[in-house]
C-alpha cells in the first residue's frame, strides 16, 4: 500500500493508522495531546564549533540539526551590494526506517524549499549586511539534517534554521580572505518566523502530527507567521482544506508564534 | 596532502604534541549508546573535537534487489561528512569519491566480524554521520558503528575499534588530529579485532620504516585496550 | 553495590551402578551488579547455560554475540533479534491476501505467511491485526504461521523481542499482573507486537514499556505492582 507521500507505507503503520482515526474520532490522540497542541520541544544553541552557528531541536520524537556556514563568495551581478542564503536539508538515513541512502529526495528539497521561503519572506537576515567589499559578500549556508524521523519535520526545522542562525558569528575578513578561526561579530537576525503545521485526519485537523499521524493524514498545511505577517504557506499531500479551516489554522499559527519565539530567542541569547 | 612549504613544526621542545599529549596519548573519547530512536542501534561519539553519530537499521529487505545474497545478509554502509562538519569549507553535501572509498573499507571491516550467515537475502544498513570533524574521522566512524551495531543487537564475533597512528620525523604518535593529518610524514588508519588481534583495516599514506610500521602497530593494540574499555561502558551504561 | 549470587545446580553422579542426584549451591560474588553485562567477543565461562542464538564458539571457548547478562548461571540477551521457534504466539498485521496464502508482517526480516485451508472462516483484509502460532520456519527464510485468529480494534504497541519473556513472566505472571491491574485484554506475541484492548490501555502501556526498559533488573513483578497500585491511586483520586 502506497501512502500519499509516495513511499510504501507497512501494513503495521496501517495498522496504526485505524487506531488513530478511531481516537480521533473521540478527538483523542495517541500521545493523549489535545488536538491543538505541540508536542515537548527542546533547543539546543551553538553545539558544533567548527560551523558558524548551530542548533538542535527536539520536537517530541523529530530531531533536527541545523548548521550554518558562512563562506566569502563573489557577488552576484544583479546583486552588487549583498550577499546570498542557500537553504538545504538531507533527510538521513539514519533518521527512519524508510530514507534511502541517494540524491536528495523530492520531500528533502520541498523542505528546504519551504523553509528557505520563510526566512527570505520574514527578511529574517538582511542579505545587504552579509556584504564584504567591492566584488565580495558572505553566503550563509543553511543545512538541516534530519536526525531522527517523527513526523512534523517543516515547524522542528523552521526552529532549527532560525536558532542557529540566532546563534550565528560572522568570521573576520583581512586581506582578500576570511579568517575563519576568529568571529568578530554575531550574525544580525531582523526578525523571528516561525512555522506551524497542521494535518488533516478523516474530518479532523490536529496541530503537529507525529509521524504515525502523517502517515494517515489526507492533507497537510504549513503557515509560517511573524508578529504581524503570514510569511509563508505550503499545503502539502492530495488532500483538500476549506476556506474556514484555513482561517481558523491561520489564527492558531499566530497564536503560537508568540510561544515558539520566546523558545527560539531565549536558546540564542544564552 | 596541503601545502608542505608552511609546514608547522609538530612537537614542541618538551617532546609533546601541539595539543600537549605525549606522543602515545589519545584524544579525550567519550561514546553515548542508544541516542536515536528510530533506529535499531545508534551512537554518539565525541573523540577530540570530532562528533560522530552511527545508526543501524535491519536486517531488512534488499534495496535494489540484485544486491540480494541468497546465502547471508549484505551490509550496506554510508560514512558522510555534513556540509557544516569542517572550519573552512561548506562542503558539498552528498558522498564524494573520499566518502565512497571510506564507507567501502567500514563496510569490509564489518563483514569479518557480523554474523551475515544468519539473515539470509536481508540488508543490514550502517550510517556514519560525522557532524563536526578534526582528523581521523574513519577511525572514529568504525568505533562509534561498532557500538551502535551492538546497541542493535546485530549479532556479531567481536567488538571492533579502530584508531590511527601515524610519524612525526623518526617519532611514532597515536591518535593524529586534523594538523597532524595533514602536516605528519605518515599516516595510518588501522582498525582491529580485539578478541584475535586481528587486522580489519589498514591504510597508509606518506613513508614508514618495517620497525616503525610494528611500532606504529604496537602502539595501536596498546591503546585499543583503552578504546575497548570506553566502548564497553557506552553499552553497559544503556542499562543504568 | 558488592552482592552475592548462589546458583542452584545439580550433578549427576554413577556410583556402583547408582545413580546419585546431588544437589549443591554454587556461589558468585560480584562487585558490581553491572559487571555481569557481556559484550559482543566476551568469553563465557563454560558452565554457563546457553541460548543457541546468542554466542559462537571459536576453538575450546565460546564468545558471546550480542548484549547478554549472566543471570543465576544463564545467559539472558539484552539487545537480539527474534529467532522463532515453534509454537510461540505472534501477533502481525495482515500485509497481503492472494488466492492460497496470506502474507502477514510480523516486523521481522523473515517472511511470515498463513496457508488457506478451505475450512477457514476467516475473511482477511489487509491491515486487520492478527493473532498466530509459528508451526515451522522453513529454510531460514519463511515462518509459516497456523491458529490465526482476528484481533478487532484494540492498540498495536511494539517492544524489543528479547524483552518478550520478562514481559510474560514466568508462568504469565507479569502479564497477568499487568491486565488484572488494569482490565485490558493483552495478546504478546513473541516478535515483540502487543495487542491490548479495553481497559486502562494507557496504563498497561506504560507499564509494559516499564518492563520492557529495566527487564534486566532484578525485583521486577514487585516494582511494577508498586507501579501499577501508585498510578491507580492517582487516577482514583
Amino acid at each position: 500500500m502506497f501512502t500519499n507521500k509516495g513511499y510504501y507505507m507497512n501494513s503495521i503503520n496501517l495498522a496504526k493508522a485505524n487506531y488513530i482515526k478511531e481516537l480521533l474520532s473521540r478527538d483523542l490522540r495517541e500521545d493523549s495531546r489535545a488536538l491543538m497542541d505541540f508536542r515537548d520541544i527542546s533547543i539546543n544553541t551553538n553545539i558544533l564549533k567548527n560551523a558558524e552557528g548551530s542548533a538542535q531541536v527536539d520536537l517530541g520524537g523529530t530531531r533536527v540539526l541545523c548548521g550554518v556556514k558562512l563562506q566569502p563568495e563573489d557577488t552576484m551581478k544583479d546583486t552588487p551590494d549583498q550577499g546570498n542564503l542557500v537553504v538545504s536539508a538531507e533527510l538521513l538515513p539514519l533518521a527512519s526506517n524508510e530514507y534511502d541512502y541517494g540524491p536528495p529526495s523530492p520531500d528533502a528539497i520541498e523542505l528546504a524549499r519551504v523553509v528557505d521561503r520563510g526566512i527570505r519572506a520574514g527578511q529574517c537576515i538582511d542579505l545587504k549586511d552579509l556584504f564584504i567589499e567591492e566584488g565580495k559578500a558572505w553566503t550563509a549556508f543553511v543545512d538541516l539534517y534530519i536526525l531522527n524521523f517523527d513526523g512534523n519535520l517543516f515547524d522542528a526545522s523552521y526552529m532549527a534554521a532560525m536558532s542557529a542562525l540566532s546563534s550565528a558569528w560572522v568570521p573576520k575578513y583581512e586581506n582578500d580572505a576570511a579568517v575563519m578561526e576568529e568571529r568578530i561579530k554575531k550574525l544580525k537576525v531582523d526578525n523571528i518566523v516561525t512555522a506551524t503545521t497542521f494535518a488533516k485526519i478523516g474530518q479532523k485537523i490536529v496541530l503537529d502530527p507525529d509521524a504515525n499521524e502523517e502517515a494517515v493524514a489526507s492533507t497537510r498545511l504549513t503557515i509560517a507567521v511573524d508578529k504581524e505577517f503570514i510569511r509563508a504557506m505550503q499545503k502539502g499531500l492530495s488532500g483538500s482544506f476549506t476556506q474556514k479551516e484555513i482561517q481558523d489554522a491561520v489564527d492558531i499559527a499566530f497564536e503560537k508564534h508568540a510561544m515558539l519565539k520566546d523558545y527560539i530567542s531565549a536558546q540564542s541569547n544564552k | 596532502m596541503a601545502n608542505m612549504l608552511n609546514k608547522p613544526e609538530l612537537l614542541r621542545d618538551d617532546g609533546k604534541r601541539l595539543d600537549g599529549r605525549d606522543l602515545d596519548e589519545l584524544r579525550p573519547l567519550s561514546i553515548k549508546a542508544n541516542v536515536l530512536k528510530n533506529a535499531a542501534g545508534s551512537a554518539y561519539t565525541e573523540w577530540g573535537n570530532n562528533k560522530v553519530l552511527a545508526a543501524v537499521y535491519g536486517p531488512k529487505e534488499v534495496v535494489p534487489r540484485h544486491f540480494l545474497d541468497p546465502e547471508r545478509a549484505v551490509i550496506k554502509c554510508r560514512y558522510a561528512m555534513a556540509p557544516f562538519s569542517s572550519l573552512s569549507d561548506h562542503g558539498r553535501s552528498g558522498p564524494n569519491r573520499r566518502a565512497i572509498e571510506i564507507s567501502k573499507v567500514t563496510k569490509e571491516v564489518f563483514d569479518n566480524v557480523v554474523m551475515l550467515e544468519e539473515f539470509p537475502e536481508t540488508a543490514i544498513e550502517i550510517s556514519i554521520e560525522i557532524l563536526q570533524s578534526d582528523g581521523g574521522t574513519r577511525a572514529a566512524g568504525i568505533t562509534t558503528a561498532a557500538v551502535a551495531l551492538a546497541n542493535a543487537g546485530i549479532p556479531m564475533k567481536d567488538l571492533v575499534y579502530s584508531v590511527s597512528a601515524g610519524k612525526i620525523k623518526d617519532k611514532i604518535i597515536l591518535d593524529l588530529d586534523m594538523l597532524e593529518d595533514n602536516y605528519s610524514d605518515a599516516d595510518m588508519p588501522v582498525a582491529v579485532s580485539p578478541r584475535t588481534g586481528n587486522i580489519l583495516l589498514l591504510q597508509m599514506d606518506g613513508e614508514l620504516t618495517r620497525q616503525e610500521l610494528n611500532l606504529g602497530l604496537d602502539t595501536i593494540l596498546e591503546a585499543g585496550k583503552q578504546i575497548s574499555k570506553i566502548q564497553r561502558q557506552a553499552l553497559i551504561d544503556v542499562y543504568e | 553495590m558488592p552482592f552475592v549470587v548462589l546458583h542452584l545446580r545439580h550433578k549427576i553422579i554413577k556410583y556402583k551402578g547408582l545413580i546419585f542426584r546431588v544437589c549443591y549451591y554454587k556461589i558468585t560474588t560480584c562487585k558490581d551488579f553491572m559487571n555481569t553485562i557481556l559484550i559482543p567477543g566476551d568469553l563465557i565461562e563454560t558452565d554457563v547455560a546457553r541460548n543457541r542464538n546468542y554466542y559462537f564458539t571459536d576453538g575450546n571457548n565460546s564468545y558471546c554475540t550480542s548484549m547478554c547478562i549472566l543471570n543465576n548461571g544463564r545467559l539472558v540477551p539484552l539487545e537480539g533479534l527474534w529467532y522463532p521457534n515453534e509454537g510461540e504466539t505472534v501477533v502481525g498485521v495482515v500485509k497481503e491476501v492472494k488466492n492460497s496464502i496470506v502474507e502477514v508482517d510480523l516486523s521481522h526480516f523473515l517472511r511470515a505467511i498463513i496457508i488457506k485451508s478451505p475450512r477457514d472462516r476467516i475473511a482477511f483484509r489487509i491491515g486487520d491485526i492478527i493473532e498466530a502460532s509459528v508451526k515451522q520456519v522453513e529454510d531460514k527464510k519463511t515462518i509459516i504461521l497456523i491458529f490465526p485468529r482476528l484481533l478487532k480494534s484494540g492498540q498495536l504497541l511494539q517492544v524489543k523481542a528479547v524483552k518478550v519473556p520478562r514481559i510474560i513472566g514466568k508462568n504469565n505472571t507479569m502479564v497477568g499482573q499487568i491486565s488484572s491491574f488494569t482490565k485490558s485484554n493483552i495478546i504478546i506475541g513473541y516478535n515483540g507486537l502487543i495487542y491490548i484492548k479495553g481497559g486502562d490501555m494507557a496504563l498497561a502501556v506504560s507499564a509494559i514499556l516499564k518492563v520492557a526498559a529495566e527487564a534486566h533488573k532484578p525485583g521486577l513483578t514487585e516494582s511494577v505492582k508498586k507501579f501499577l497500585e501508585r498510578e491507580l491511586e492517582v487516577t482514583e483520586k
